[in-house]
């Protein structure tokens, strides 16, 4: 089989920020760039051709048919979001179920796919081992919330990549992130940051910038399999509370972390996920060898530096604020532009 | 020295800044020097009164070393507030700075508590991985930390010897957090392999809570030893084993019975009655000074045997009870050594 050069890219999720950063850093290497998502994208960029799409409808089927996609870089996966948990089950479960349906059958034209997963699919416990590799997932752990959805999504992917030899799959298993919009990196801007009394767990983080870096190489790069991705190094969570300059106070009641969260949610208005607040009671760091061995690369930001990024407050220009609305116009009508020109040339 | 003129004097001076006055109650100055120079005098005073209390009785009172010790140890942990965030610790979790200030304050009850003797040190390598087997007993870990202090004090290259723990403890509230900080990782095989692959001393009790957990009447009468898969970690990672004999640990907290319903109830391996715990509550949980032996013993080299080794499951049993003889054999050979329990 001869290696295959991605050409017609298609991004779902395109709106969330990292959807934009992989699309932006994505454009100047693909020939034919679309991206799909139900909400408006955050920036507008000029090589890329936008379509309202929803991943929980069958209508994503069509549109790699018609659009004769041969790469599928699937993000619309949502792991830290202010969703419900049942939006959160329908869009990774069932959406992912449906990309995976429009990429299948005998006369698809995909032939890379690219899956966001997290590092959250390892749950965190006492029983766990220091470090993850890409063969510790406990599919039967006794998982709820989004521990639950990623380990199904992440079944059914591995379903589609046996059953279909055409297509190879890569699922980048990201770490936590701590950019401004996620609720790790709320709960660690807290001036008083209630922790669980007596844990002093290891945080692995990983940088925005590496994250999307990590996709776009997936993307161009033909490594197939699973991959966790994060930061070297690991921090503690009191080191990181210290350089975020606020005050641990140990106050969480170490046993039923469900009434943390409820108390949380209530007093400091922070929405902690179970997967997060088991992880800050026991820690989770995966062992990122095979990335390091396959990719031939690393994160550039160490979970250190990532910390360090943060409260340097050097996050906020990488997420960019929505566009004006007469930019996202003018965007509209280029993009029309072009497409007219293509069809006269074609 | 430069030559300035008046003129540049008054050019480049700079108006003074004015500080205002300190808030709140200003104490007069002899009693801020003597508030300052307070530790040395105290210590002035102590030598000169140690000095005094030996020539009068002939022996030594106060120990001024000890004394000095304990003050290390109070300005260590200063030292060690003051660094805030700006300290690395491997990924583990391990801060060697933090655990070499604890290892002082567990000095002292090496020396002075449990007069712990240590023979054979020397087998274990200066340099490079080596899996320390123990045998394990006493209700608390305080074995695990004797053959830490035995290599970090008593060897010529002081080393940190890192431990594995039953991840029940990793679950415990304060316990995991002391645990990690201080270099132990969880006993599984895969924390094994990458702490021997980074050449650190891995120190494993094969018993588990079967050792800690078992009654006084048994005490010095090794468990099974698991399943011998340390024998294969070892194997697999190329690592000698070192086998350590402990003599005095069964002596600490003498287990009478094991109230099973509570420790089920509380998620423990064992809840444990002695003579004073439950009974006095944390006056219970003091351990008995007895004397304490610890043996390390030559090592067994696995290094000439082929890694597929490892899954030849006679071999590795085989291995195993031999290990655990070496140890048995040593723990009666310390008995002996020792006059009692508690001398």
């Amino acid at each position: 089989m001869t290696p295959h050069r991605p050409r017609r890219v298609l991004i779902t999720g395109v709106s969330n920020p990292l959807g934009a950063e992989v699309a932006r850093r994505l454009a100047p290497q693909v020939p034919q760039l679309f991206g799909c998502d139900v909400a408006d994208p955050v920036s507008a960029l000029e090589e890329m051709d936008f379509v309202h799409a929803d991943t929980r409808l069958s209508v994503i089927g069509k549109l790699v048919r018609q659009l004769r996609i041969d790469t599928v870089v699937h993000l619309a996966v949502m792991v830290d979001s202010p969703h419900d948990e049942r939006s959160i089950h329908e869009t990774d479960v069932i959406g992912t179920m449906n990309v995976l349906v429009g990429c299948s059958g005998p006369a698809s034209p995909v032939r890379r796919l690219v899956v966001k997963s997290s590092q959250a699919i390892y749950g965190a416990g006492a029983h766990d081992p220091s470090f993850f590799t890409e063969e510790m997932v406990n599919w039967d752990r006794p998982a709820s919330g989004i521990t639950r959805d990623l380990l199904e999504m992440e079944q059914l992917v591995s379903e589609f990549s046996l059953r279909t030899d055409a297509c190879g799959v890569t699922v980048l298993r990201l770490g936590f992130r701590v950019s401004e919009d996620t609720s790790l990196a709320r709960y660690l801007s807290l001036p008083i940051v209630p922790v669980f009394a007596g844990f002093d767990p290891r945080l692995q983080l990983l940088h925005e910038d590496d994250a999307a870096e990590a996709i776009v190489r997936a993307v161009v790069d033909d490594h197939q399999g699973a991959f966790n991705v994060a930061g070297d190094g690991v921090v503690l969570l009191s080191q990181a509370i210290d350089i975020m300059g606020g005050r641990s106070t140990p106050v969480l009641p170490p046993f039923g972390r469900w009434l943390s969260r409820l108390g949380l949610r209530a007093l400091a208005r922070i929405e902690l996920p179970a997967y997060l607040a088991d992880m800050l009671a026991f820690g989770s760091v995966m062992d990122c060898a095979r990335l390091a061995a396959e990719f031939e690369w690393k994160p550039a930001y160490s979970s250190r530096q990532a910390m360090d990024a943060l409260a340097a407050g050097k996050n906020v220009e990488l997420i960019e604020a929505p566009s004006p609305r007469q930019e996202y116009e003018l965007q509209v009508y280029l993009q029309q532009r072009r497409r007219r020109a293509l069809r006269l040339s074609n | 020295m430069i030559e300035t003129t008046a003129r540049e004097r008054r050019t480049k001076s700079q108006k003074a800044e004015i500080v205002a006055p300190r808030q709140g109650l200003r104490l007069p100055r002899p009693i801020r020097r003597l508030r300052r120079n307070a530790p040395m005098y105290a210590v002035q005073g102590l030598s000169a009164l140690s000095t005094r209390l030996r020539e009068l009785t002939g022996r030594e009172v106060i120990d001024v070393g000890k004394v000095m010790e304990v003050v290390q140890f109070i300005y260590q942990q200063r030292e060690l507030a003051r660094r805030g965030p700006h300290y690395a610790v491997d990924d583990f979790g391990f801060d060697p700075q933090w655990t070499e200030s604890f290892l002082i304050a567990f000095k002292v009850l090496y020396r002075d508590y449990w007069r712990v003797e240590t023979t054979g040190v020397e087998h274990v390598p200066s340099s490079g991985r080596a899996l320390l087997v123990a045998n394990h007993a006493g209700v608390l870990p305080w074995d695990g930390t004797m053959i830490k202090t035995a290599v970090f004090a008593e060897h010529p290259h002081p080393r940190h010897v890192r431990a594995l723990v039953a991840s029940q403890f990793m679950g415990m509230p304060v316990m995991s957090w002391f645990l990690r900080r201080t270099g132990q990782a969880v006993g599984h095989p895969d924390d094994t392999r990458r702490l021997l692959a980074r050449d650190e001393l891995v120190l494993v009790f094969p018993e588990g809570t079967r050792g800690t957990g078992k009654s006084f009447k048994n005490r010095y009468r090794l468990t099974r030893f698991g399943r011998g898969g340390f024998v294969a970690t070892a194997i697999r990672a190329q690592a000698p084993i070192i086998p350590v004999s402990v003599v005095g640990s069964e002596e600490i907290y003498p287990m009478l019975g094991d109230l099973g319903p509570v420790a089920k109830l509380f998620g423990l391996p064992y809840f444990p009655v002695t003579p004073f715990w439950p009974w006095l509550g944390p006056l219970g949980m003091i351990p008995l000074p007895s004397k304490w032996r610890i043996q390390f013993h030559p090592p067994v080299d696995v290094r000439e045997l082929p890694v597929h080794a490892a899954e030849d499951q006679h071999l590795v049993m085989a291995l195993a009870d031999e290990v655990r003889d070496t140890i048995q054999r040593g723990i009666y050979h310390n008995l002996k050594l020792r006059r009692g329990v508690f001398l």
